[in-house]
């Protein structure tokens, strides 16, 4: 088989309307298929990207040695078996990565939107799906799945639609942050909007905020490993055994990540960061289901659309030590799907390998991932 | 966990209604849900530990949960499902008063196998070999093995009727796939194992 991809970018020249009210003239969705749609277009699979995903889910571009980002979980025989299943990846709206965003250019100024892109909402991300996937000539998903805020859109998605979509997978993800999780990504935040190069959020035409960007995804790299492989894979090793150079990387764990950062900022937005964790922190399945106020979904306001989900099926994932998204958000929202009559099942998976293990422990996720999918037709 | 339950599963499936919600707590490979969700179109969930078992129940299209039956139970409300299984599960767990009550507290049923320490075999194998482990059936030993609760069938009915725990019905399994419905003078000597319809007790 070809392990040749490329991304694609569907353009979308109607306005597309979000939850703010706001209206998008332009949309840019790019995406990766892997796979090939039977003909009764049964076998499609939605994939969906964490916070720094991009639609390159699997395979090699070309001249590439690195694979796209769950190359391991994607291919033919892996968890999401290429022979027998239709992958689909996009970059989600707010992205910086194909995907029409706040860098991308604002029809009205004929300049980057900057803080002028409207506020987006994992609704939003997942209406900007269906987009696509009505453009692909997909009317039915055999499953939606994703990790961190990948499951949340998954879960988003299944709600909302529940007719187009027969099961969901979550993997390592809430139904909504807790105070520490918003707090984390509120330092976040606060790191890029203190970088003076920020200067809110107006950078394009000069030099993007750095420093604030990579203190950013520092932080975020800690909440994505476990303690435990921390201290197995770096402990108290220095690098830089200058006892005068102090205040300079010299401990392994602080190259590391000052490498994580300094390569986050060579490929990600700052703008694109605060859009989309502000989209992470105001996620809420339960209150933004059972709103009567929701402009788009099935059966909106009625709950009635919770009936089609009684022949749905759903799996979730977690992992021991993911102390980002721990196994009791799980197991939340195990309940919660279990008490809307989804034939859910859910497996703990034990790693040391915290949040991040989703994308690592490939093994023990295919081999579940591949019976779960097996098991309905 | 053990080999034999197959014995179990008809007189399960009798003391089921049909369509009912169904609990497994320790529910291995999923063959005692996927049999009642065929034979009697229940809506079954199973609680299990082991992640090879959780794989093979979701081949099944079990709806499995991934969970220590000891710790994990107070996650559901009260009243959940009709009936609550502990099949050949409750020689392995730590605190079984506790699982029981919650059982009782998830469900408005418990179904219950218990594994007879005071059977004959088990009782000359003590006597004669001097040994307590190897009645386990999987040869393990005693450091090992996932049974660590040893219990007789007079032991476990005396708690249950500390507990207030009404037995509804009960059959008990003889050598040669002998099956008793009713009790018999020397059954805690002659019976390998026992299975138990429960209900919370009317009077307190």
């Amino acid at each position: 088989m070809n392990r040749i991809v490329k991304t694609h970018v569907l353009k979308v020249n109607r306005p597309f309307r979000l939850d703010s009210g706001d209206l998008l003239e332009h949309l840019d969705i790019a995406y990766e298929t892997y796979g090939s749609l039977n003909d009764a277009k049964d076998n499609a699979i939605l994939i969906e990207h964490a916070l720094s995903g991009d639609a390159h889910a699997a395979f090699y571009h070309e001249g590439d040695k690195k694979p796209g980002w769950w190359d391991t979980m994607i291919g033919p025989g892996k968890g999401f078996d290429t022979d027998r299943y239709f992958i689909i990846c996009s970059n989600v709206l707010g992205g910086c990565s194909g995907t029409t965003g706040p860098a991308s250019i604002n029809p009205a100024t004929l300049k980057p939107y900057a803080l002028r892109f409207p506020p987006i909402t994992m609704r939003d991300m997942v209406e900007s799906q269906r987009v696509l996937l009505s453009q692909l000539g997909i009317e039915r998903l055999k499953c939606i799945a994703g990790g961190s805020m990948g499951g949340m859109q998954a879960m988003q998605f299944f709600c909302d639609y529940p007719s187009q979509v027969q099961s969901f997978i979550s993997i390592a993800s809430t139904m909504k942050h807790s105070a520490q999780q918003i707090a984390f990504n509120e330092v976040g935040r606060r790191a890029v909007m203190a970088d003076p190069r920020w200067n809110g959020g107006n950078y394009y035409e000069s030099v993007s905020p750095e420093a604030g960007l990579s203190v950013a995804r520092m932080i975020g790299h800690i909440t994505y490993l476990s303690e435990k492989m921390m201290q197995e894979k770096f402990g108290r090793i220095k690098k830089d055994k200058d006892a005068r150079a102090i205040f300079r990387p010299s401990f392994e764990v602080e190259h590391y990540l000052d490498y994580q950062g300094i390569s986050f900022v060579k490929r990600f937005d700052a703008n694109s960061y605060l859009y989309i964790t502000n989209a992470i922190d105001n996620f809420d399945l339960m209150a933004s289901i059972s709103s009567k106020e929701r402009l788009r979904g099935e059966g909106r306001g009625r709950g009635r659309h919770f009936d089609e989900l009684k022949t749905k099926r759903g799996l979730v994932i977690s992992f021991s030590s993911d102390w980002l998204y721990p196994p009791s958000q799980a197991k939340e929202i195990v309940q919660l799907f279990t008490g809307l009559n989804v034939r859910v099942s859910y497996a703990e998976i034990s790693t040391d390998h915290g949040h991040d293990a989703f994308l690592t422990d490939y093994v023990n996720q295919s081999d579940i991932i591949r019976s779960f999918l097996a098991s309905f037709s | 966990m053990y080999k034999i339950p197959a014995q179990n599963y008809p007189v399960i499936q009798q003391w089921i209604s049909a369509g009912s919600r169904v609990l497994d707590l320790g529910c291995g490979d999923g063959t005692l849900l996927s049999a009642l969700t065929r034979e009697k179109q229940v809506e079954g969930i199973g609680v299990e530990i082991s992640q090879d078992m959780i794989v093979q129940c979701i081949q099944k299209g079990i709806c499995v949960y991934q969970a220590d039956i000891d710790k994990d139970l107070s996650e559901w409300k009260d009243d959940s499902f009709d009936y609550v299984i502990l099949n050949a599960t409750l020689q392995a767990i730590s605190k079984p008063y506790r699982v029981i009550e919650e059982m009782l507290r998830v469900g408005r049923y418990a179904i219950i196998s218990v594994s007879n320490f005071g059977y004959l075999r088990n009782r000359v194998r003590v006597l004669a070999q001097g040994r307590v482990s190897s009645h386990t059936r999987l040869s393990s030993s005693w450091y090992d093995s996932p049974v660590i609760r040893f219990v007789s069938l007079k032991e476990f009915e005396a708690s249950l009727a500390q507990m207030g725990i009404e037995v509804m019905d009960s059959r008990f399994f003889l050598p040669l796939d002998k099956v008793m419905r009713r009790k018999w003078p020397l059954y805690n000597l002659l019976a390998r194992e026992g299975i138990f319809k429960l209900r919370k007790g009317t009077q307190e």
